[in-house]
């Protein structure tokens, strides 16, 4: 029997879904039932009120068990989450998945066209007949394995990679973790202590810093980042950059010698911009690793030297000149001579899953002209936040910017950037928390400083957390429900506060001498770049997408890709901990499985066809393609694991001599057909 | 109060029609509110519980009161307002509202009179004061100009202003 003898006995069953009220609201499901009995190589055609449903992959098994049906339709929902369901019903019953279709009568149907019925009802059918066409036309398929690599990457030091990290390598699985800041910790390593139990924020932290760190399955990598990403799912092939460090960390002892010997200086980021660190330094004092780098942007080449040549020689003693920080460094850790080179040393790590944890940033005052973002007592909250911690700037004594004088009077300003048109629509989520925390922190300390709270409304929403914020006003700190209009500079670096009371409807005045803002949290700029060696996708809010918003939170379009914590969306300690720790047990699974499944969409050369002309070989966006010789001649050549089945080859052969197996040339014709009828 | 959703929907349509489009992206966060200088001054019917009392359906329950009119139409209200409302507009929509229902306050009278019969809102004699540091005492605008007086005068006569019947 011929390919089409085969076809043409093909006997299609197409299932109209209800979805509830989803489709049916708008849509005439029996209306779409009926039409589909009557189109060509359609056998039978039901509909019922949930096909995802037990009851309703039932129905088809028992129709393909009964021999009624070989090919099915399913007019519902997104393909995206629901086609792996029904193909796995058709598995069940004994027939070939890949002799399945859906017609997305619901997306692109009863959601898009809700005030008119009767065109959706149209539209519908169109859907269907085309989806028949296709269905009709379809040939079974097998599945295709690749080993898998059993190791996992993380990208990002903070909280979110170093739980994906330690649950990973728990888990027996080779893991590299990867920081681009000299010491891995993040975020939370700045913060003082955490909300609701008030536990300090190193302490919990740092242990974990070092238990990474030591960890026999994981390799640290900071001051490091992710250069490129090639492959897929199960054998990822990545190129980390190491940036120049000019200390050799293998003799470094992370002393600070060198730091404070050092006459170059830079503002400490670390400290958000607070105080100054020298151009070679050690990011902070509870550092892992606990090593020194000397920044380039900052050294002022010492003595004339410029980096990467050799010191000169004394002409008297006939000893070497060195610059203060190599004469510093007991361990001899330190040499000037290595050429610079931006690119760093690239190192390639061959990896089955990736973990993407690289968190947030807040917004910078400046962005908000109304509220004197020139004075230096308006300061972020992430700002006071060293400002009260016992390894800021002031040692953990509360002071002012301007003056390291006590304040009296303090504000917090919530919903900076946040909730707003001209920034982000988004809330922030966990801004009320922590200035609730910051503000019952500096109570407990200074009882007699007086702390107020303007809120658009507090969000309190978390196990503890309401309590945690009530218990604050029995504390004394005076909550008002408005948002802050504007600030006005006094003389003595004052701040005059123009803001509202809502419950009493009356303007709020006062002078503060310390201004704290709770700025939005955002996406680092630098994120793009890694989205886009990544191939990572945007959602409206512009944190990375996650697969679905409830059923897939640390999946991502491309398979063998998780997010955790604040680059996926804002969230506090406890939710990127959770995540952290979902999607590292999502990472495990393909290297827990040791292979994993191809889908036969792709693309496949007839090579008898096959002009060697090689117009494919670049085209291809995966590098699949290349080109081999057979028979003496050259011919391309796709690699099934790299490929994807995008179809840009197939399209693009002049001697159509590459299928796209899944989108045929018959298939889509069929299509197109029913679509124009 | 009575929440009557008929009432809420004819105040929200009403004022969407003068000109307050942004009224329903209100989130009574009061940033307005805090920066206004009519509310600063105790007018109490403005920006934020203006857009309150509207959002409620109290359209004609508040007709009678003045402060719209303390509006000083600075629009830093406009700057402030996170979620692109635009208070003042909805401000100058409800005094529309007031206007074409013949409620508006006295005050407001004033200056509508001192633009017809002088061409300026505010008008006070400048004579003496200008005398005192030797200037001529006629300013050279509308004030003192019959012809320019006539052709404003004319443009508010031709308008929906001239349809009051104030003049």
């Amino acid at each position: 029997m011929n390919q089409e003898e085969e076809a043409g006995m093909a006997k299609v069953g197409v299932y109209v879904c209800h979805c509830g009220s989803n489709i049916a609201s708008v849509i005439d499901v029996s209306a779409v039932r009926d039409f589909a009995a009557e189109l060509p190589g359609v056998v039978l055609a039901r509909k019922d009120l949930f096909m995802c449903a037990d009851s309703g992959q039932e129905l088809i098994m028992q129709d393909v068990r009964d021999g009624l049906v070989d090919r099915v339709v399913v007019a519902a929902c997104t393909p995206r989450t629901h086609e792996p369901i029904f193909r796995a019903a058709l598995e069940r019953a004994g027939l070939n998945k890949y002799l399945f279709e859906m017609a997305n009568i619901r997306d692109q149907g009863s959601w898009v066209h809700g005030q008119d019925h009767a065109g959706a009802t149209e539209k519908a059918k169109k859907i269907v007949a085309s989806a028949v066409g296709k269905a009709y036309n379809l040939e079974p398929l097998e599945d295709k394995f690749v080993e898998v690599t059993d190791a996992a990457l993380v990208i990002g030091g903070g909280i979110g990679g170093i739980t994906a990290a330690l649950e990973l390598a728990n888990m027996g699985h080779k893991t590299y973790l990867v920081e681009k800041q000299p010491s891995i910790g993040g975020v939370m390593a700045q913060l003082d202590k955490t909300f609701p139990t008030n536990d300090c924020s190193a302490c919990i932290l740092t242990p974990k810093m070092v238990e990474v760190y030591n960890h026999p399955n994981i390799e640290t990598y900071t001051y490091a980042e992710v250069d490129d990403v090639e492959g897929y799912i199960g054998n990822f092939k990545v190129k980390i950059r190491h940036k120049q460090t000019y200390v050799d960390w293998k003799k470094c002892t992370g002393c600070g010698d060198c730091a404070s010997k050092c006459i170059g200086k830079a503002p400490d980021e670390f400290n958000n911009g607070l105080s100054e660190r020298r151009a070679a330094y050690i990011m902070f004092p509870q550092a892992v690793p606990k090593k020194a780098v000397i920044d380039m942007d900052h050294c002022l080449n010492c003595g004339g030297r410029d980096i990467g040549t050799l010191p000169k020689v004394n002409q008297k003693t006939g000893k070497l000149i060195l610059a203060p920080c190599e004469k510093a460094c007991p361990a001899h850790a330190i040499d000037r001579s290595i050429a610079y080179d931006p690119n760093g040393d690239i190192q390639e790590v061959e990896v089955g899953s990736i973990v993407v944890a690289t968190g947030y940033q807040v917004m910078d005052k400046g962005w908000f002209k109304e509220m004197a973002p020139e004075s230096p007592n308006v300061i972020t909250a992430l700002q006071l936040e060293r400002i009260i911690s016992t390894t800021g700037p002031s040692e953990g004594k509360l002071v002012r910017p301007s003056d390291k004088e006590r304040p009296h009077t303090i504000t917090f300003v919530s919903c900076m950037g946040s909730r707003d048109e001209h920034f982000h629509t988004y809330c922030s989520r966990f801004c009320c928390m922590y200035m609730i925390k910051q503000a019952r922190l500096l109570k407990e300390k200074y009882p007699d400083l007086v702390i107020n709270m303007h809120f658009i409304d507090v969000r309190s929403a978390g196990k503890d957390y309401d309590e945690y914020y009530t218990g604050a006003r029995k504390m004394g700190i005076n909550f008002f429900k408005g948002k802050v209009g504007g600030l006005e500079m006094l003389p003595d670096d004052k701040l005059r506060v123009l803001a509202y009371d809502m419950e009493s409807g009356e303007n709020i005045e006062y002078v503060s001498d310390l201004v704290v803002l709770a700025t939005a949290v955002e996406l680092p700029a630098d994120a793009t770049t890694l989205a886009q060696k990544l191939g990572l996708q945007f959602c409206g809010a512009n944190f990375f997408r996650e697969l679905h918003p409830k059923l897939g939170p640390v999946e991502t379009a491309t398979e063998g890709l998780f997010l955790a914590g604040c680059c996926q969306g804002p969230k506090d300690i406890p939710d990127t901990v959770s995540q952290a720790k979902g999607a590292a047990a999502a990472a495990a699974v393909p290297l827990a499985q040791g292979k994993v499944r191809i889908e036969p969409i792709i693309s496949e050369v007839i090579t008898e066809l096959c002009s060697g002309c090689g117009i494919c070989v670049p085209l291809c966006p995966y590098q699949a393609i290349s080109m081999r010789t057979t028979e003496a001649r050259p011919r391309a050549q796709i690699e099934m694991s790299a490929c994807k089945g995008c179809g840009v080859c197939t399209s693009a052969c002049p001697s159509g001599a590459i299928v796209l197996h899944g989108y045929k040339e018959e298939q889509i014709f069929a299509q197109i057909e029913a679509l124009t009828a | 109060m009575i929440i009557d959703q008929e009432k809420i929907n004819e105040a929200i349509r009403t004022i969407q029609e003068y000109g307050g489009h942004g009224i329903l992206n209100c989130v009574q966060c009061g940033a307005c509110s805090a920066i206004c200088p009519g509310v600063k001054a105790g007018f109490p019917l403005l920006c934020r519980n203006l857009i309150r009392h509207l959002l409620n359906g109290q359209l004609e329950e508040i007709i009678e009161d003045s402060s719209s009119w303390g509006c000083q139409a600075c629009n830093r209200c406009t700057e402030v307002c996170p979620q692109g409302v635009r208070p003042q507009e909805v401000v100058f929509a409800f005094r529309r509202y007031q206007g074409n229902q013949l409620a508006f306050s006295t005050s407001a009278v004033t200056s509508q009179m001192n633009l017809y019969e002088t061409g300026h809102a505010v008008y006070s004699d400048p004579k003496e004061l200008r005398k005192q540091v030797g200037l001529p005492e006629e300013t050279p605008t509308s004030a003192f100009d019959e012809k320019a007086r006539q052709e404003i005068q004319a443009l508010i006569n031709a308008g929906p202003m001239g349809e009051l019947g104030l003049f």
